[in-house]
This record gives structure tokens, sequence and C-alpha cells, in this order.
């Protein structure tokens, strides 16, 4: 059985990590008093310095432990792929990426901390220009340039983050629900392989479905979680076109959102050694912004030569009679999309 | 010119003859071109696309007159009937009293193997030398089948959807599943096994656009001897057919997203 099975786990850090996150988003369910404490323990991942009176900047490693990677990033230009391509033409960047910023805790201050976090342990303590930029990189503000009402929903969820007391402040990646663009490649690593006339992302919340193949989009009513994404190559540069969003998926514990309306033109940016990608997104929507903006997300590849991380890279060797390493990725289902309270809950009643 | 067949005596009766038989080989040429099944580049069967079942197995995968929420099937089980031991057969019917409301996938559960296979969705095959993504739209719940030499893990997780490792025997792919948890159903009929599920799956060609699904259901806890089933699967060739996202586990709360005007 599952508890079994975890507990006779001894490989520990990695799985426990992986069980803890999906325990913590199993016991967010609609209502009650135990919610609060465990927001605050879901919220630990981000594991902000603790409190001192002038703390030492954590030193950030790319491919370390730890989901905080670097402050930084190179910008990647788009411009020619003169890489490996598949049998059918396209650059080969198929495998394991992951963001190196930072979780989906904050969608414009990524390494600030949940907004309004009431555990002082976890408010960052840093200077604002010593952590990673917003994830708005145009307007140069690096705000979302929400219409006034929109902008008082936001507020409104950031002050009912830490106290639900409507299901409408639960985030609902919380409930297992997919995390949608673009959070999604901000929630764990996540795998992209390549077929004919596709490119598929499989995240832990969710998977895309991206159409290269001259399929026409789908009706403008069938509103989805993860949108409808048309994609082509333009040289080193994944151009794809979202629409049909059914916009309920946040953007963050922040809160920020788009509506039904909005359109995301995104651009994943590969470098020509395969290493990264900078995603650049224009966000358009009439209903919820006041002009379009940009968004733009660092990501880079983990391959064998990484240790594995229990947030950025879930893999675990493979059993087979070769001496080469072959990574396992295992079953990518939200424990709570299986029931309204989850695993937890019902493994609990027995 | 000198035809080639100039000096040689054929009896002229046995020309048309002859013709016929050049004819028929022909057209059984061609008839052989238009069957072959895709493969990919390594030459193994390749089963990528969208696919679906006609069957009524996920209504009840045993032989049953019609009601109210299933059409009448002749079943879907070699020997109609699954073979449960006395005490699992009390907790199948117990299923099948309450299924209206106790039916995993009523509630959007992932539907676990081989339920995936026949339930009455589509889903996508993407297909690599190393493996299959299968993705079923109803959850877009996403199995891997790994074709590149690895074996089970040692140590495992209960998964909603096993653990899946295949291998070629011809054209056929054979898949061994097993570590699965003991949520999920057979069917909507309330067939059932425990986390000792250990299913074996046979994937082959009949032609181009149909695959016959073959398992074999073996559940020591649940049943008496292993058990199995076989479905037709069959290409959607519809003009620009494609998976729609249906992750109906969200609409029990999705209307709580997203922020809308206060009204006024």
């Amino acid at each position: 059985m599952l508890n079994a099975s975890i507990i006779k786990t001894s490989e520990g850090v990695m799985k426990n990590k992986m069980i803890h996150e999906k325990l913590a988003l199993c016991g967010l369910v609609l209502t009650g008093l135990a919610l609060v404490p465990l927001l605050s323990f879901a919220a630990e991942e981000t594991k902000p310095p603790a409190a001192q009176p002038r703390p030492a900047q954590k030193q950030l490693v790319l491919g370390g432990p730890g989901i905080e990677q670097e402050r930084s990033f190179p910008k990647i230009v788009s411009g020619k792929w003169t890489g490996p391509k598949t049998a059918d033409g396209q650059p080969d960047i198929q495998g394991h990426w992951s963001n190196t910023i930072a979780n989906h805790n904050n969608f414009t201050d990524p390494q600030g901390g949940i907004v309004n976090d009431p555990n002082p342990n976890r408010v960052a303590k840093s200077a604002r220009a010593d952590r990673a930029p917003s994830r708005v990189s145009y307007p140069a503000d690096g705000q979302v340039p929400f219409q006034p009402w929109a902008l008082e929903k936001v507020k409104e969820f950031q002050a009912h983050f830490n106290d639900p007391v409507k299901p409408e402040y639960i985030e609902p990646l919380a409930r297992c629900a997919p995390g949608g663009v673009p959070k999604s490649l901000y929630w764990h690593g996540y795998e992209i392989s390549q077929y004919p006339g596709y490119v598929v992302f499989q995240f832990n919340s969710g998977t895309r479905i991206i159409h290269l193949d001259g399929k026409p989009p789908l009706p403008q009513n069938i509103k989805l979680w993860n949108g409808d994404s048309r994609g082509h190559w333009e040289g080193n540069t994944l151009v794809v076109d979202v629409n049909n969003h059914n916009g309920k998926a946040l953007f963050g514990r922040s809160g920020e959102f788009i509506s039904e309306n909005g359109r995301i033109q995104e651009r994943y940016i590969f470098s020509n050694d395969g290493s990264r990608y900078t995603y650049e997104a224009l966000l358009t929507d009439p209903t919820v912004y006041t002009r379009p903006f940009t968004v733009t997300v660092p990501a880079r590849k983990w391959t064998e030569k990484d240790q594995p991380n229990g947030w950025h890279y879930e893999v675990e060797p493979a059993t087979h009679s070769g001496k080469n390493l072959i990574l396992d990725h295992y079953e990518r289902i939200c424990a709570e999309n299986n029931g309204g309270f989850g695993l937890v809950a019902e493994e609990g009643k027995k | 010119m000198t035809p080639l067949h100039e000096g040689r005596n054929y009896p002229k009766n046995l020309l048309p003859i002859v013709g016929i038989v050049m004819s028929c080989l022909l057209a059984t040429q061609v008839l052989a071109a238009d069957k072959k099944i895709p493969r990919l580049s390594n030459g193994k069967p390749d089963f990528s696309g969208i696919w679906q079942s006609t069957s009524a197995a996920d209504y009840d995968l045993e032989p049953h007159s019609n009601r109210k929420d299933a059409p009448p099937s002749a079943g879907s089980v070699e020997g109609e009937f699954l073979p449960y031991l006395p005490k699992a057969l009390t907790q199948r019917q117990k299923n099948f009293a309450t299924r209206a409301t106790d039916d995993p996938a009523l509630k959007g559960y992932t539907l676990g193997v081989p339920r995936g296979i026949y339930y009455p969705e589509p889903f996508q095959i993407f297909q690599r030398k190393q493996d299959l993504l299968l993705v079923h739209q109803f959850g877009h719940s996403v199995r891997t089948i790994n074709t590149n030499g690895t074996d089970h893990p040692k140590d495992p997780y209960d998964w909603w959807l096993g653990d899946s490792r295949g291998h070629w025997e011809g054209d056929t792919l054979v898949v061994d599943v097993k570590h699965f948890n003991d949520k999920t159903w057979f069917d909507r009929a309330g067939n059932y096994h425990s986390d000792a599920l250990h299913v074996v799956e046979k994937w082959a060609f009949l032609d181009p656009n149909t695959i016959e699904y073959k398992a074999t259901i073996e559940d020591p806890n649940v049943f008496s001897r292993p058990w199995n089933i076989s479905v037709i699967l069959y290409r959607h060739r519809e003009k620009n057919f494609q998976l729609i996202e249906d992750y109906r586990f969200t609409l029990d709360y999705d209307d709580n997203y997203p922020p809308k005007p206060n009204k006024p």
C-alpha cells in the first residue's frame, strides 16, 4: 500500500521531499482551521534564510540542492539552430528541464516569498535588488498592468491566501488542477519530448501537447486549463500561440491571472549548446490588462551529469542489466486529483 | 523489336489465365501495400496515433442484458465471467450496487490499466524507440511504456497506472504492468482488483488502422486464476481529429475561478 511503500523507502531526502509536498497539497481542503498549518508547511519549500538581523546571502548553485538556483541569468536570443535535430527536422531539445530561479510562490518577486506570509522566518530579508528580477520583464516596473478591478481581485487573493475563507482563495494548483500557462514552467521540473508534428511537455500537474501539425485550432468556446497550443520552429525558437484559456490557473500563490479572452504568444529560445532556454511570452487580454506585457522565465536542462533533485529533477536510476545510467521518471499524477480530499484523508480513514 | 516471348510456344488458350493470375498477383501486392503497418525507423511497429475502442467493455466486462446505465453486451472476457474468489465476489456485488456513486471514473480518478484503454474516450500514443507515451483524453493522464530494456523498479510505489515495461515479440508489443494501487475499477459495473494486480498486455496491428489489444490479468487477492480480455482499437481518422483536455476532476470546484468583476 502507499503508506507502507513510503515508510519502507530508505532513499530518504528526495522521495520524502516529494511526498511531503504532495501531502501538503493534499491537505489543502476547502474549509477548516487545519488549513493554516498545512499552508505554512507547503510554503516551507522555498527555504528562505532564517530570521537574523542581517543574514549572509545564501549561495546559489546551478544544479545544486534547493529550488533557487540563480539570481540572474543570461539572455538567449533568437537565431539559427546549429545543434542536433530530430528525424523530422526539429531542433532536438528533448529531456528534463526546470526553471532556475524560484517556484510559484510569488510571480513578480520570485525569490521574495509568499505575499503577506504571517511567518516572519519565511519573509525574505535581502534587498529586492539582491533577488531575481520580476517575471514581468516588460513594462520595466515589473508589474502586471492590471485593470483596477483585476488588481483589486489580486490583492484580495493575496490578503486571503493564508486565510482562505472562500474557495476562490485556494490556489487551484493546491487542488491538483493543472498549473496552466505560464505557471507550469516554474512548478517543479518537467520533461519535453518531441514527435513528428508535436512537442509534448509533461509537467507534474498537467500535460501540454503543442501542435506543429498544422491542424486547425479548437473552436473558441472550448476553454482549457492549458489552453490550445499551436506552434512552429523559427531557427532555435519554438513559437507557440496559446488561446482558449479557461482563465482559472493562477500564475502563482500571488494570484495573478488571465481571463478566457486572453492570448499568450510564447517564444522558447534555446541556446545552441542545448543547455538552456529563455521563455518569453507576450500576454494580451483586453478584459484584465491595460496593455500587453512580457513574461520571462529562464530554464536549464538537467541531465545524467546532475544529481537528482527532489524539485527540479525527480528521477530514479532504472533497473537494467547494462552499466550505463538510465533514468526513470515515475508517474506524474498529483495525488489530490484523484479525490476531493486526497489520498491522505482517504488513507487516514482506514 | 522482337517480342520477348517470340519463339516460345505458349498455348494460346492459356494466355487469358496467365493474365488473370498476373492481375491477381498485382492486386494482392497493392492490397499488401495498403495493409503495410506503420513502422519506426528501427523497424518496430509504430502505434502513434489517436485510438479508441467501440466495445462495451467499460460498461461491464462480463456478459449482461441491457439496463438503464448500460447497453447489452456479450462481454469482453474469454470464458465470459471473471474468476472471483468467493469473498471478492461479495465485494464486487457491493460495488455493483453502489456503482452510481462509487465508480472511481465518476469522481474523475485516473482510470488505470487496462480500463483507460477501452474507456469510451480517445487516447493518443506518442512513440519513440525508447518509449511509448499514452495520453488519455480522460483526465489527460499520462502513462509511459518503457521499451528501453529496463525492468520494474526495485523499490516501487503503488501507482494509478502501474509501472509498464515493454518488449517486442516480433511485431507484438508485450507490456508487463504491475505496482498498482487498489483505487481503480475495471469498469463501471464494479469489477475491481487489489494492489496485487498484474497485467500483461499484447498490442498488435490487425491492419494499419486497427490494433488488437489483449490483456492477461491476475490478482491472487481477488481472482482464483488469471483471465484474458480482448478489445479492438480503431484509429481516429476523422479529418483534423485531436485530443481535447478533459481534466474533469476539476469540475467540482472550477467555478471558483477565475476572478470576475464584482457585480454592481
